[in-house]
């Protein structure tokens, strides 16, 4: 049953996670159609940007503790990436060219997108298995 | 050759507008406007053809030239003969060809269409241009490639292979030649292109001045039939190889194109469209514009515009005000496009037709005007806004936000030890005392100061006080104002207040020993004070912040980084800090203006940002010494002051429907995706912009562009200028290289290379640059390889041929040239975002900078005319301009440079510098005399300064061989040279012409 859990518990950190960068894509959209300005678009996202990074640390911490070294693998280069922009201090939008590096911006979210909505997946496969299992038993 | 250069214009190498496609070779006929030659050197000479004489029965002729054609070959045997008649005048059908000598002139040259002088010239004779081989043949050395052919009968020359080309080993070897600029009239030649050489004897001259092309690679030996060439063409070339068999490239240099009349502005385009607004507002980089994403990809200049939107109009051509009163702004309802010239009006007047969008808006009832026959409204001339490209309009209340601000200054002034002993506080203190009288926007205009060292002093400056109020903040983390108001005080009521400030200050400050800079805090507390209102921040900066927030660390000093990749971390900010405050500042409207003054390392990179994003200015004057550069400070600043100021601004550029603007690059920041928010401008800065096109096909036959800047004058109004242009949608190559700007080009390039310099190395900026302008002249190559044998020519259009010799030049500017010892890095950045706001002329002087040799001018007695472009002539930036005899001014607009030559007569020098003429000149400054030399120079000094107030350029005086710095001053500069590893003109031209040929 444990098992069960542990996937329910990173399936809602990572619909979270996710929520997070379709947040930050969305004011990256309203800013691009001048809907706010950069301003507040601009703090609106640096505020959820080490959030992020944390919560997807403990993700990996998380499936690391709990024996699941394949996932924790897997989340891997999407921390250290982060961790990357940490040290260069580049994790946090600049505002004052923030229109020049709109497009790298979108970009760099929707491929954090696609990453972790193909962990999503396989949290579900996880999660189903493990239920199945729990079922079988 | 300054001079010759003159007489150039007359030749433009693009036809007229409407003359089109390169395809036909005989459009590049001489436009119509053209008159033939102007008297002069040149009258003599005309283009040489080249020699070929064979040409024109080539087989691959054209089908239309073959007349003239055939006489045109003959006469190209001559090629730079001035005396050839004789030999040739029995020359076929060399009727014509009698008059076809060479040209003596240098580079500019266009070659097709030069027309000869008698009458005007039937399309075809228009040819020989470029096909001559320029060539400069010393005496008895032939030379030529061996495959060379026989010269006609009769001509008395001789051809043989030069072992070695011993041409152009300077103006030294060249026989009596006094100076340089004197050789016109020698021409010696020799021509090497095209196979066949064939030598003049008896000619001596040192330098060929001709233009054309010389080849002399031995790779790229021409094949003798290259006769097609007798076709007209629409380019210009220079033939770069070597002869074979020399090392020594025998090239001409004195033949390559210089911008020695300055900048010349495309004219043809602003004939066209006399209701475009002026050049000086805004320029393209190309006047065609491509109709098709493909055609744009095969532009490979850049395609944008340079704006400079408050650019100081001449008297007589001031900028229309209207005033459109309750009737209400006329815009488009859809695209908000302002009214301009070249909207239509349809169903008798009622409604109006957008010319960028197409919409049709109704016309206010008020604005109502009748048509008369042809559609005209019948007020057509009352209304500026109808008939100017440029017209200002009074905003009303819609278009504020909050009441107009009034003019701002705060001054945030460094007062620790080193800003009081180099005597910069005194100096600052007297000239903004000195300009009180003069700040715009009298009787509003607000002003206020803050100075400090360790410290924060805060100045209450309440209109009831007689003495100003010092409070001194020393809590650097938690700033605060300790007082509400009266900080920022209105100047016509507390005028007497802060003049006892200004008197005080440098006294108060006078032993002040404190080193330490808490220029982070000050800046907050300065911003805290003006962010209700906005304005104009100055910053006086001595020192490198030590202190609180912004405390930036002595990293320009650490050796160990320069020519890494992470060089280029040196030239951004360090502290984000400095990014942030810039970023609240423009949020408030606040534009900040940075003057640094330090000896030691301040951290440009880092203030400097402050200016980049508040559309603000950084001064820099390194090892700043009150009696040295007190008057470039005193100038500057006061320039600064009362210089007609745009206040809150912000600017949009609306482009015809298919096309937008897809990045902008200066200083400012970006509000939106194509708002500028400009919170001080002035007619210093200018902005530049690349366009994309949106749609894969443009289907209008003409692009609209209209510059809106919406600004508060100082007087108080809300106003809005309103720049419109049109240009032609074109769908062929040939005719966007033929429209093209190059000084706009230049500009654009300029700052996408600084701006690489910040995220890269400065190696692979100066090489972007060279791989551009490769580009660009290999896809024109290429246009024009099908029909055309180009053989080893460089070929360039007429607009494009000062390109490779700007991109030299930036190259070698400040910002870019060298390695990391060849300029401080503060100096580097200090004159990258100087760069980033010039003006298109202005920038252009910097990067070739005018040389003249006045010690003839001031012995001639004449006193009447000293203007500087009538008397005197430019000289090329070569070491071989320089005469030990002479005396020389050079000035790039930033600093002026007196070169004394070593045999300079000393009755000059006396006459000039007084008693202290034999002393180090270093120490020596420039005061007039009492004699009518000096007085003379000093008129012209004076004028040279007048006609170009932005910046006061200081004068030097240097004495030949004085090092180093003659070096740093002068010889450094002298971009056509090469210097300690960096290339000189000719074999950068060398460099781009070996590339381009590559895949060509």
């Amino acid at each position: 049953m444990g098992e069960v859990w542990t996937w329910i518990i990173s399936f809602l950190i990572l619909i979270t996670l996710v929520g997070l960068i379709v947040y930050q894509l969305m004011c990256l959209a309203d800013l691009e159609f001048d809907y706010i300005n950069p301003y507040d678009s601009a703090s609106r996202i640096n505020s959820v940007v080490l959030p992020e990074s944390i919560l997807q640390g403990s993700l990996c911490l998380f499936f690391l503790v709990t024996g699941h070294w394949f996932m924790a693998l897997h989340g891997l280069p999407y921390l250290y990436y982060n961790f990357q922009l940490y040290l260069k201090k580049q994790h946090l939008i600049d505002v004052t060219e923030i229109f020049s590096l709109l497009d790298w911006e979108k970009k760099k979210r929707l491929f954090k997108l696609a990453y972790l909505i193909l962990t999503l997946f396989l949290t579900l496969f996880w999660l189903i298995y493990s239920t199945l299992d729990d079922y079988e038993e | 050759m300054g001079t010759e250069n003159q007489n150039y214009p007359n030749f433009p190498a693009r036809p007229p507008p409407p003359s089109t496609s390169s395809s036909s070779p005989f459009a590049s006929a001489p436009p119509p406007g053209v008159p033939p030659q102007s008297s002069g050197p040149q009258t003599v000479g005309f283009r040489p053809l080249s020699s070929q004489p064979t040409r024109p029965f080539t087989p691959s002729g054209p089908p239309m030239a073959p007349p003239v054609g055939a006489m045109r070959p003959m006469v190209s045997q001559i090629p730079g003969s001035r005396p050839p008649p004789p030999a040739y005048g029995g020359g076929p059908p060399g009727g014509v060809g009698g008059s076809f000598q060479r040209f003596p002139t240098p580079p500019p040259f266009p070659g097709s269409q030069n027309p000869p002088p008698s009458g005007p010239p039937p399309p075809t004779q228009t040819l020989a241009g470029h096909l001559s081989p320029p060539m400069s043949l010393r005496p008895q050395q032939p030379m030529g490639p061996p495959g060379g052919y026989v010269s006609p009968p009769g001509s008395g020359f001789q051809q043989s292979v030069p072992p070695v080309n011993p041409s152009y080993s300077g103006v030294g070897s060249g026989p009596p030649q006094p100076s340089f600029p004197g050789y016109p009239s020698n021409q010696g030649f020799q021509s090497a292109s095209q196979g066949p050489v064939s030598s003049y004897p008896p000619q001596t001259g040192g330098f060929s001045q001709h233009p054309g092309q010389q080849n002399l690679h031995p790779g790229y030996a021409p094949p003798t039939t290259s006769s097609i060439q007798g076709l007209a063409e629409d380019f210009n070339s220079l033939s770069l190889s070597n002869i074979p068999g020399s090392l020594e490239p025998g090239l001409d240099p004195s033949s390559f194109p210089r911008p020695l009349d300055g900048d010349v502005e495309p004219k043809s385009f602003a004939e066209m469209y006399p209701m475009n607004c002026d050049s000086r507002y805004l320029r393209l980089t190309t006047s065609a514009i491509p109709n098709s994403q493909s055609l744009a990809s095969r532009w490979h200049l850049p395609l944008g515009a340079v704006v400079c939107p408050l650019a100081e109009a001449p008297e007589g051509e001031e900028v229309p005000l209207v005033d459109f009163g309750s009737t209400g702004i006329i815009r488009c309802r859809r695209c908000r496009t302002y009214i301009n010239p070249y909207v239509t009006f349809t169903d008798s007047g009622r409604k109006w037709r957008c010319n960028i969008c197409a919409m049709l808006n109704d016309v206010p009832g008020e604005y109502f005007s009748h048509l008369d026959a042809t559609g005209r409204r019948m007020d057509m001339d009352q209304r500026p806004e109808l008939t100017k490209g440029s017209v200002e309009i009074i905003a009303p209340t819609e278009y504020m936000v909050r009441p107009p601000m009034p003019p701002t200054y705060f001054f945030l002034i460094d007062v620790s030890f080193s800003a009081t002993k180099s005597g910069m506080l005194e100096v600052a203190a007297q000239t903004i005392k000195s300009c009180l009288d003069n700040l715009p926007g009298y009787p509003r205009t607000q002003i206020g100061f803050i100075t400090y060292d360790s410290t924060i002093h805060f100045y209450n400056l309440k209109s009831s006080l007689s003495q100003p109020q010092m409070m001194v903040v020393s809590d650097l983390d938690d700033i605060y104002i300790p007082l509400p108001d009266d900080l920022l005080v209105n100047l016509s009521e507390s005028r007497n207040v802060v003049e006892a400030f200004l008197d005080s200050l440098p006294l108060m400050f006078q032993d002040n020993g404190n080193v330490e800079s808490a220029f982070g805090p000050a800046l907050k507390a300065a911003y805290m004070i003006m962010n209700q209102l906005g304005g104009k921040l100055l910053i006086l900066q001595n020192s490198l912040p030590s202190l609180g927030a912004g405390r930036l660390k002595l990293r320009g000093d650490d050796p160990r980084v320069y020519g890494t990749d992470k060089e280029y971390v040196l030239r951004v900010a360090e502290d984000n800090f400095y990014k942030q405050m810039a970023a609240d500042c423009t949020k408030f409207q606040i534009g900040i203006n940075v003057y640094a003054f330090s000896d030691k390392y301040t951290d440009i990179a880092s203030l400097g940002t402050l200016a980049k994003y508040t559309g603000g200015q950084v001064y820099y004057y390194p090892g700043f010494q009150s009696s040295i550069q007190g008057d470039k400070l005193r100038h500057e600043l006061a320039r600064d002051l009362t210089r007609e100021t745009a206040w809150e601004s912000v600017m949009r550029i609306r482009c015809g429907k298919g096309i937008r603007c897809s990045s902008y690059h200066g200083n400012f920041m970006l509000r939106s995706t194509d708002l500028l928010a400009l919170p001080a401008v002035d007619c210093d800065k200018a902005y530049a912009m690349q366009l994309a096109l949106e749609e894969t096909l443009l289907t209008t036959p003409t692009v609209y562009f209209q510059v809106a800047l919406l600004y508060t004058a100082s007087c108080g109004e809300r106003r809005i200028r309103v720049h419109t242009a049109i240009a032609p949608v074109v769908t062929d190559l040939g005719e966007m290289y033929r429209q093209a700007d190059t000084g706009s080009i230049v500009s654009v390039y300029a700052r996408l290379a600084i701006e690489k310099t910040l995220s890269a190395k400065l190696d692979d900026a100066r090489n972007a640059i060279q791989q551009k302008i490769v580009k660009a002249l290999r896809e024109y190559r290429n246009l024009h390889s099908v029909q055309h044998r180009l053989g080893s020519r460089l070929i360039y259009p007429e607009s494009l041929k000062f390109l490779p010799l700007y991109g030299l030049a930036m190259c070698k500017s400040t910002p870019l040239h060298g390695g990391p010892a060849d300029a401080s890095l503060d100096e580097r950045c200090g004159a990258g975002f100087t760069m980033m706001a010039l003006p298109v002329k202005k920038l252009l002087k910097l990067l070739y900078p005018s040389l003249h040799r006045v010690d003839e001018w001031l012995l001639k007695p004449s006193v009447d005319h000293d203007d500087l472009k009538d008397v005197l002539r430019r000289l090329p930036l070569a070491a071989e301009s320089l005469d030990s005899r002479g005396l020389y001014i050079y000035d790039d607009g930033f600093r002026l440079v007196l070169w004394f030559g070593r045999m300079l007569s000393p009755d000059i020098a006396k006459n000039l510098l007084g008693a202290d003429f034999a002393a180090e000149l270093s120490r020596v400054t420039l005061e007039e005399q009492e004699n009518g030399m000096s007085k003379k120079l000093m008129r012209l000094i004076k004028k040279v300064r007048e006609n170009d107030p932005s910046y006061h350029p200081m004068c030097f005086l240097v004495r030949q061989g004085e090092q180093p710095r003659e070096g740093f001053l002068l010889l450094r500069n002298l971009i056509e040279d090469q210097m300690g590893g960096s290339t000189g003109y000719v074999d950068w031209m060398l460099q781009i012409h070996r590339q381009v040929q590559q895949n060509a």
